[in-house]
């Protein structure tokens, strides 16, 4: 019993940013079967999803002088754009009732870091934003030919100012390193010839749009990892995409964050993404046996556990305070959009501090302010155990069963509490 | 254009965040928290302050050797020119962006160790930074150095602390981790439920690792709080890293029992338009550390503190055509204290016997520097905390 408990509740957190109300009850009745076929479900329909709307942002063109009323202007549609994106992500990933694409698209965008920090202008994120959700769960090797010329990445590794005469390294050597092949995979030769593949393109900053100047682009042969070719951008990634390594290397990034940061994947489950498809990796993964090993705990991101609380609570982030939201949200370290670099996101005990805690009290107060506490309208005798099977927890700790149990008179207290324990924050 | 952050939250293959079975046996931190405020750091207990520069400093436009002429002709396009720097020698200068440094130098207070890297240096940020952290070339290893000395410690979560609220690798141990507080102090839960939030960090039988890591966060919290709280109620002022070394000593000048304190800086990483992006950056660093050893030098502490600043790597010696710079090898590390004997330590490395990819050679393991500042700040011997590495590279 507990063994299903454990395995349904990581698949519902880990692939579908939690349960819904009544979903983790409904699928431990269904059998493990059934939770594996829900996460999995991608769904004709949406009409929870299709109900948010995107925001439509214009090309704001080149920076105007500064002091001036248009400058004001600007910068004011700069920061609403940026935080229209962030809400409207957010609401994605809470409303839908087939989560698991806008899931792996936030798994991509830790894996393609790249921040609007960088950017300034938020038309670029969001096409980058289309694109890693239109590869979500396709093939690898198109996903990272687009990745290669998306405009947003281009400005963000220094693309434009990658030369023939004088490359700019920063786009090749994380290209291969950080989203394709892994560390010490490839030599600092390999790095200043792809780097020379990638010149000739170049991203208007204000929307993103990538336009190849052949006339600027190194047209001889290359060197890149024992192949020589005549290299574009698309072809040099199709070409890295190609190595044994990048099967292994995706594979155990994708395990590295679903599963466990100190556990490794068996060597059977790469076989599956053999034809770099996304979607078989991961169905593959979701029918593994990695979901009985106890070692393959994972902590929530604070994303992740703020939108599985809004799910449970049925609460719209756009319906919060966002400037509220989006501080709690940067003081935790993660703000969507936000990366601190191009590695991605922390993971692990590095979201664990004091510090972290404080904001996520603070979420934790405003979400269920907002919130439909229904689930806890029980007899008192059972509210303990009903919040467990409301917010998919296998099993409270003694400590927080007694936690729980001095709130019984106070919902919304009982409701912060179990949000902020150790057993919700960690997805065991 | 803004180059890509790197910060310290930044390690994708690496942290020292796997094991934690032993927290889940600190039933009396609250007593010890207790203890640490009615038994403040006894006076002339050495310190240490670690100053991470994340995205990798370029150390030859930091300490810059202005009068060599390879140094002209190699990154003409960034290169400092004689009125743009400060000199300590007839070679070397300081960036220009550095007065208050370069005048804590004129008083023998700064030593800059030249050439610091190790064998065989990573051009990766993650990689090199996580050998700066852990103290170790080896991958395998997932403790932080400075973790590795919390675990030989009594507990407290006062031992050493960071600021910000996510861990870096360097505090994490195999035992033990470090504390964290926010820039702007602690702000501990309110409202009723405020009265139940400290029973959910009580250890429980059936936690996992992880579950008992986030339920010591939350004791800890509450058991620095209740000393820190009072300590760090006024806003913070000042550059970002400002605020940290403000914050720092603040705590340091009331006697907080903590031997520790790390933090950081982000957006070293001058792929593009360097001189003016480095040299605003380091005129904050400049300006917090001037701030910082201002108010150190004021207090009883004085003698007790030493600062190190440093950087996963410097960059390529030869500059690129956006005005910037690759990843590169080694840089200078810099030691700053009123006890702390200034100067120059180990050699500048040649511009022009550069290795295969035309980097810097490396002069000076960084493992000598740690094991200088665990002898002579953390009183052990280096190899207690890097196995069997024997050397140390002293600066007092």
């Amino acid at each position: 019993m507990y063994a299903q408990r454990l395995a349904t509740a990581r698949l519902l957190h880990r692939f579908n940013f939690g349960p819904t109300p009544g979903q983790y009850a409904e699928l431990l009745q269904r059998g493990i079967g059934s939770a594996q076929t829900t996460v999995l479900d991608r769904g004709l329909v949406d009409p929870a999803l299709d109900s948010v709307v995107a925001p439509v942002l214009a090309d704001l063109g080149p920076y105007p002088a500064p002091n001036t009323p248009a400058a004001t202007a600007f910068w004011s549609a700069i920061y609403r754009g940026n935080s229209e994106l962030v809400t409207w992500w957010l609401d994605r990933m809470v409303v839908s009732n087939h989560p698991l694409a806008e899931r792996m698209t936030w798994f991509w965008h830790g894996h393609f870091a790249t921040s609007i920090s960088g950017i300034e202008y938020p038309l670029p994120m969001q096409k980058q934003n289309n694109t890693l959700r239109k590869y979500a769960l396709a093939n690898f090797k198109d996903m990272a030919r687009a990745m290669a010329v998306d405009g947003a990445l281009n400005i963000w590794l220094n693309n434009n100012d990658n030369y023939i005469q004088s490359p700019n390294e920063n786009l090749a050597r994380e290209f291969m390193e950080l989203f394709t092949l892994g560390v010490n995979k490839f030599t600092q030769h390999d790095v200043t010839a792809a780097a020379r593949a990638l010149t000739g393109y170049s991203t208007a900053p204000s929307n993103g749009t990538v336009t190849f100047n052949p006339k600027q682009h190194y047209a001889e042969s290359l060197s890149v990892l024992g192949r020589k070719s005549k290299l574009n951008a698309a072809s040099l990634a199709s070409l890295i995409v190609s190595k044994e390594e990048n099967r292994k290397f995706i594979t155990d990034r994708v395990w590295f964050r679903f599963v466990s940061s100190s556990t490794t994947p068996p060597t059977t489950l790469a076989r599956s993404f053999a034809g770099r498809d996304i979607s078989s990796l991961v169905s593959t993964l979701v029918h593994s046996t990695a979901w009985s090993n106890p070692a393959n705990s994972l902590v929530k991101s604070p994303v992740e556990w703020f939108v599985g609380a809004c799910r449970a609570l049925k609460v719209r982030p756009s319906t919060l305070s966002s400037g509220d939201l989006q501080w709690e949200l940067s003081q935790m370290g993660q703000l969507p959009f936000n990366p601190p670099n191009v590695g991605g996101w922390p993971y692990g005990q590095a979201w664990l501090s004091g510090v972290a805690f404080q904001y996520r009290f603070e979420l934790a107060q405003s979400v269920v302010a907002k919130g439909d506490l229904a689930p806890l309208a029980v007899p008192k005798s059972k509210m303990v155990q009903a919040c467990a099977d409301w917010l998919g927890v296998a099993e409270w700790s003694r400590r927080t069963a007694s936690t729980l149990a001095a709130a019984t008179g106070t919902p919304a207290e009982m409701a912060v509490a179990a949000l902020l324990s150790p057993e919700y924050v960690v997805s065991a | 254009m803004i180059n890509c952050e790197f910060d310290r939250r930044r390690f994708l293959q690496w942290t020292g965040a796997s094991v934690f079975a032993a927290l889940s046996t600190q039933m009396s931190l609250e007593t010890l928290a207790s203890a640490a405020s009615s038994s403040p750091l006894p006076l002339a207990t050495p310190i240490l302050v670690l100053v991470t520069l994340y995205g990798g400093n370029d150390g030859l436009n930091t300490v810059v050797p202005f009068t060599d002429p390879t140094y002209q002709s190699v990154r003409s396009n960034i290169a400092l020119s004689s009125s743009q720097v400060l000199p300590i020698s007839d070679a070397l200068a300081f960036n220009s962006s550095m007065p208050a440094i370069k005048a804590l130098y004129t008083q023998n207070k700064v030593a800059i160790v030249q050439g610091v890297s190790y064998p065989n240096p990573s051009l990766s940020h993650f990689s090199s930074m996580a050998i700066w952290q852990s103290g170790s070339l080896a991958d395998t290893v997932t403790s932080g150095w400075i973790g590795r000395w919390l675990d030989l410690q009594p507990h407290n979560p006062f031992n050493a602390i960071g600021i910000g609220s996510t861990l870096p690798p360097l505090l994490v141990g195999q035992k033990t981790v470090a504390s964290m507080v926010g820039p702007s102090g602690i702000q501990l839960p309110w409202g009723p439920v405020a009265s139940l939030l400290p029973r959910l960090g009580r250890s429980s039988s059936s936690d996992i690792p992880l579950e008992a890591a986030a339920a010591s966060s939350i004791t800890d919290l509450f058991s620095t709080a209740r000393i820190l709280g009072p300590l760090v109620t006024k806003s913070p002022t000042g550059s970002f890293l400002g605020q940290q070394l403000s914050l720092v000593s603040t705590l340091i000048n009331a006697n907080v029992p903590t031997r520790v304190w790390e933090v950081n800086l982000s957006s070293f990483d001058t792929h593009t338009g360097e001189q003016a992006d480095q040299n605003a950056l380091l005129s904050e660093v400049d300006a917090a550390i001037g701030t910082f050893m201002t108010s150190i030098s004021a207090g009883a502490r004085s003698n007790d503190v030493t600062v190190m600043i440093y950087s996963e790597f410097g960059r390529r010696v030869m500059s690129n055509a956006s005005l910037g710079t690759d990843h590169g090898t080694s840089a200078p590390v810099i030691l700053i204290g009123n006890t702390v004997k200034g100067g120059l330590y180990g050699e500048q490395p040649p511009l022009n016997a550069l290795d295969v990819n035309g980097n810097l050679k490396v002069t000076t393991d960084f493992r000598d520097v740690y094991g200088g500042l665990l002898h002579d700040v953390l009183n052990i011997p280096v190899s207690d905390v890097i196995p069997s590495w024997k050397t140390a590279l002293s600066v007092h």
